[in-house]
């Protein structure tokens, strides 16, 4: 690890300013769960970190019936919150299958939407690659059994935050704090694909975090997530879905699908959507929505097998969604 | 002439008994070679190459010599030397550093230039077999064919009734020990002392005096305790060498343990194996032939082989051709049963495949084809297979077992599968062991045996007590040192039958010589007393005894001393075992969950009951990592490893274990048998059986990813594997 230096500012003005501090590179600093990882790996190389531990820990009521997240609550108290299992399951159910207890005590939900990519030509540090600035992405003719099925390169991450997922499906909104103010984005607008923004990885302006997540009042929306991890103890997901079905009556009236782990960002499905929109509820719809899902899907060559694992994902989503049994 | 007591009066042999070391493990207080804190330490850290095929023009130490903090740098290759100056794999060393701090080590490699001229590369066994290939090695890529034939695979084949022709496979595994390679060196004048995570404290010893050029008895190798090895721990190692220079250089004490890349890159792993079989079985369900054409890759390194078909069955016609590729990759050492799973894997699918074309039920199959027993019908003790099969099958329910293919609707298909297993197992008649008696009452039982999880110093604690007729508690077992009288490493599972009768006949000894002592107190001659309860007593009259307290009193000042070597009759070579396994897969996901594995397996006479059940618990761990998620994945562009973690380097983690039902079968007139092998081999196996039995599609390969399970299914419906 390269030396480094340490501050801990005590709220988050005093955050943004310590990152906007001139000389060498400054990066926010959570619950360490990513970063350390990357800096050991010797991936990044930061001059100094900047602790983000003074950020807002609580989970609040807002106007309208919404609920502000702070980013420095940890996953652990996410999962476990009362409040939230109840009025957003889709939500608590990724946040409880993160890592590893370890992780999801410390680390937070800032930090899970902020992480960077776990893809092994990023992460080993002898391979140059594309996001890295060298020439080349080493997963286009290379071991890209966990790569992207969406979204065309040129790099082929996929995205790694299991909350993003979820709260795109719920149409959450993030707001963020920067040297020029704060703002407020849809989480649907805050990923940015490789073509638009190669070296990171969402919109956030240089010096700019994230300070709180957003949920709009519930209403009438039944949702769901699924993960598909071949493992039981300490995995990432080969594919997961959420979906948010607004219903009128017995049928739905509009619904929002994303996939995660498929593509460089999490993956709205607006085919899915328009196949679930107007629909009864059944195993059959929910697996016409899921075929709609990965109709569009481009494998590598290593990895057609996630087209399968994403379309039942999608299908089991819809399936834990509407009270159906899923398997 | 040595024995072990009477059944019936065994106090501790047998019984389970609890690792005596847990608490120290479990409370920290155990000091592995990685918790060894010297005044003054290093941290010493390797520069591997990043390339996998390099010669070295020239190597640069000045900057890392200049970082603040550095104390020592080495050059481990002189770019002069012709072919000792190439790297044939990625993390081969090449230089070193030792520095007050891991970070600035870490940081100070980073400054060493290499002038690399990068040499072409072979990422995968078929490029390496390309006749335009670059060479890993001078002599070829390819090995000279190895062949062994019983019988006429020709004439076998001609009286065949169904064939089964398929290529099968399994992947290359590293061992990932928790402790990684390496060790604390520290000098004092000419002496050196080296805590040392290794399988042998002698023959560490010995390789770090050759390696260093100094006198072996100038040596101290220490291992008091070891986070694991599985036979990546046996040889000496080289970091342990260059820890031990860089101290003499740096004038202080050196801790070099690897990072967990570099483990999983140097360190050693089991070769893959590929098999392309023919087998068939005439009408009557007597397998006729197998004929198998195979090779696989150890990396830069020999040893790929693998035997099939494997032993435990008869096939009176067999043929194998061998072949071992060499890559630019770690090359492999030895893994916990060399070439067992692979050769079970092989045999036991190609079983099952046969038992489907004639529509029996598998286990039938197996039971008309094993071993014969000798000439009165009897099956010998380490081949019991004939009986550990139906006991297997009642305990997993194979009753319930349905054809090839769950025909329940779902996604959820559940499976049965099985497979046996065949070990050696022996003692090394030149173990040593000495037994010292104090006049308080104290014993100490001294052997340079290590415990590298199994429970060993468990079990020379528990013999020693049981021949002075002692509790547990009033013996030490002092192990792990150089110090001590000799005894080989712990590999190919003959640490129990080395260690355990050497013990016993060191106790015996100086038990006798204490009775020798005590006997005139008594009135009897020696041969007349027994050592029972804590106390020495006349054997045919209890009332004349002596506690063992007031027995040693008799010593004065002189301690009773003696050494002893191993004597055989107290061993015996060789075990045998099934393994049965029940697997739910998702044909959605292709997800495969094992939700229990049964093991039947002997092991001679069981000393801890409870430590031989764990070796079995932890062999089976291993062996479900071998069948679903353990996979060393090279690019196969760069031969470089993506996935040197424990992240992408799956491995069980405790809610992918299921449950273990584990029947050990005591054999207490045999005489011990290394158990630390056996228990590995048949999961995978076992399991993959399973997986085709539920899913009705063979998956030939090793491991059984998602990948490989949804491929095989696709390919299925696209026109069958079967």
């Amino acid at each position: 690890v390269k030396a480094f230096a340490y501050v801990k500012p005590a709220g988050e003005k005093q955050i943004v300013a310590a990152l906007a501090v001139p000389g060498g590179r400054a990066l926010p600093l959570a619950g360490g769960m990513d970063l350390l990882g990357l800096m050991k790996d010797y991936v990044a190389q930061p001059d100094r970190l900047v602790s983000v531990k003074a950020l807002d820990a609580s989970i609040s009521k807002g106007a309208g019936g919404t609920l502000r997240i702070g980013a420095a609550v940890t996953l652990a108290d996410f999962a476990a919150h009362a409040d939230l299992r109840r009025l957003y399951p889709a939500l608590t159910d990724a946040a409880a299958e993160v890592g590893t207890p370890q992780i999801r005590n410390a680390g937070t939900v800032g930090g899970n939407l902020n992480q960077r990519p776990r893809c092994w030509y990023f992460r080993n540090e002898e391979f140059n690659c594309l996001k890295k600035g060298g020439s080349r992405c080493f997963a286009v003719d290379g071991e890209n059994q966990y790569h992207a099925i969406f979204g065309d390169g040129p790099c082929h991450i996929v995205h790694p935050s299991s909350l993003a997922v979820p709260a795109i499906a719920l149409d959450a909104r993030f707001r963020l704090l920067g040297p020029t103010g704060e703002r407020e984005i849809a989480a649907a607008e805050y990923y940015q694909m490789p073509d638009r923004n190669l070296f990171g990885e969402t919109v956030l302006g240089a010096g700019e975090i994230l300070t709180h997540m957003i949920l709009p009042a519930p209403g009438g929306t039944r949702a769901a997530t699924y993960e598909v991890r071949f493992k039981q103890s300490h995995d990432w997901p080969l594919a997961m879905a959420s979906v948010a079905l607004s219903m009128q009556g017995q049928n739905v009236r509009a619904a929002r699908v994303v996939l995660g782990a498929v593509a460089p960002i999490p993956w709205r499905s607006p085919a899915a959507e328009a196949a679930l929109a107007g629909k009864r509820l059944s195993e059959q719809v929910a697996m016409e929505a899921a075929d709609a899902a990965v109709a569009a899907a481009k494998p590598m060559s290593g990895n057609a097998y996630k087209v399968q694992i994403a379309r039942t994902a999608v299908k089991r989503a819809i399936l834990k969604a509407s009270g159906i049994k899923v398997v | 002439v040595a024995s072990w007591p009477p059944v019936a009066d065994r106090s501790l042999i047998g019984k389970s008994i609890k690792r005596l070391d847990g608490p120290a493990k479990t409370q920290g207080s155990a000091k592995y070679a990685y918790d060894i804190a010297r005044p003054g330490l290093l941290y010493g850290r390797l520069l591997g190459s990043p390339h996998p095929h390099a010669r070295i023009k020239a190597i640069d130490l000045s900057a890392a010599e200049k970082l603040p903090g550095v104390r020592a740098v080495l050059a481990l290759i002189d770019p002069a030397a012709g072919e000792a100056a190439k790297v044939r794999y990625q993390g081969e060393e090449v230089a070193a550093v030792a520095a007050v701090t891991e970070e600035t080590a870490e940081d100070a490699i980073r400054l060493i230039k290499v002038d690399y001229e990068v040499l072409p590369h072979l990422a995968t066994i078929e490029q390496a077999m390309r006749p335009e290939a670059p060479l890993v090695f001078p002599k070829g890529n390819v090995s000279q064919v190895s062949e062994r034939v019983d019988g006429n695979v020709e004439d076998g084949l001609t009286k065949a009734a169904h064939v089964v022709e398929g290529l099968y496979s399994t992947q290359v595994q590293t061992h990932t020990s928790l402790e990684t390679h390496g060790g604390v060196c520290e000098w004092d004048g000419e002496m050196l002392t080296a805590w040392v995570s290794t399988q042998a404290v002698h023959g560490a010893r010995d390789g770090i005096a050759k390696a260093l050029g100094v006198p072996q008895t100038n040596v101290r190798v220490i291992a008091d305790y070891m986070g694991g090895g599985f036979g990546s721990k046996l040889g000496f190692d080289r970091q342990v060498v260059v820890a031990a220079r860089l101290a003499k250089t740096a004038g202080a004490a050196v801790k070099m343990m690897l990072s967990r890349k570099e483990e999983h890159l140097v360190t050693g792993n089991r070769p893959s194996a590929f098999a392309k079989v023919k087998a068939a079985v005439d009408t009557a369900g007597k397998f006729v032939a197998f004929d198998a054409e195979t090779w696989g890759t150890g990396g830069a390194g020999q040893g790929a082989g693998f035997a099939v078909p494997y032993p435990v069955y008869v096939f009176p016609n067999r043929r194998q051709r061998h072949r071992d590729v060499y890559i630019n990759a770690g090359p492999q050492r030895a893994f916990r049963a060399p070439g067992h799973p692979q050769a079970c894997f092989v045999t036991e699918t190609v079983i099952d495949e046969l038992a489907d074309r004639m529509r029996i039920d598998p286990l039938e199959l197996r039971m008309r084809n094993l071993q014969p027993p000798d000439a009165t019908g009897v099956d010998a003790p380490n081949r019991q297979w004939r009986k550990y099969f139906p006991m297997g099958a009642e305990k997993i329910g194979w009753s319930r077992r349905h054809p090839t293919g769950d025909a329940a609707a779902g996604a959820l298909k559940r499976g049965l599968g099985c497979a046996a297993n065949i070990w050696a197992g022996s003692g090394n008649p030149q173990t040593r062991a000495s037994c010292e008696i104090l006049p308080d009452g104290s014993v100490t039982m001294r052997i340079g045996t290590q415990d590298i999880g199994t429970g060993t110093r468990t079990l020379v604690t528990m013999i020693t007590a049981e021949t002075m007729g002692l509790p547990i508690e009033a013996v030490h077992a002092a192990i792990g040192d150089t110090n001590h009288p000799f005894a080989p490493g712990s590999g190919g599972s003959i640490t129990v039958g080395s260690v355990s009768p050497t013990v016993r006949v060191a106790a015996e000894a100086a038990r006798n010589a204490l009775f020798a002592k005590v006997a005139p107190t008594l009135g009897v001659e020696p041969t007349a007393l027994a050592a029972r309860g804590g106390r020495i007593s006349v054997a045919s009259d209890a009332s004349k005894s002596l506690s063992w307290r007031d027995a040693c009193k008799l010593l004065g000042t002189e301690p009773v001393t003696v050494q002893s070597q191993w004597e055989k009759g107290l061993s015996d070579v060789g075990t045998s075992g099934v393994q049965f396994a029940d697997v739910e897969v998702d044909i959605e996901t292709g997800i495969t969950r094992v939700k229990k594995i049964v093991c039947v397996q002997d092991a001679g006479m069981i000393v801890d009951r409870l430590t031989a059940e764990s070796q079995c618990i932890g062999g089976i761990i291993m062996g479900l990592g071998f069948a679903l998620y353990e996979h060393r994945i090279l690019d196969r562009n760069t031969a470089q490893m993506v996935n040197p973690n424990m992240e992408f380097y799956l491995l069980p983690g405790m809610s992918d274990i299921p449950e273990i039902d584990v029947t050990l079968v005591d054999q207490p007139d045999r005489g011990v048998v290394g158990l630390g092998e056996p228990p590995t081999i048949s999961t995978a196996a076992a399991v993959a059986n399973a997986v085709a039995n539920a899913i009705g599609v063979r998956v030939r390969t090793l491991p059984l990813t998602p990948q490989a399970i949804l491929s095989a299914l696709e390919q299925e419906r696209a026109g069958g594997t079967l």
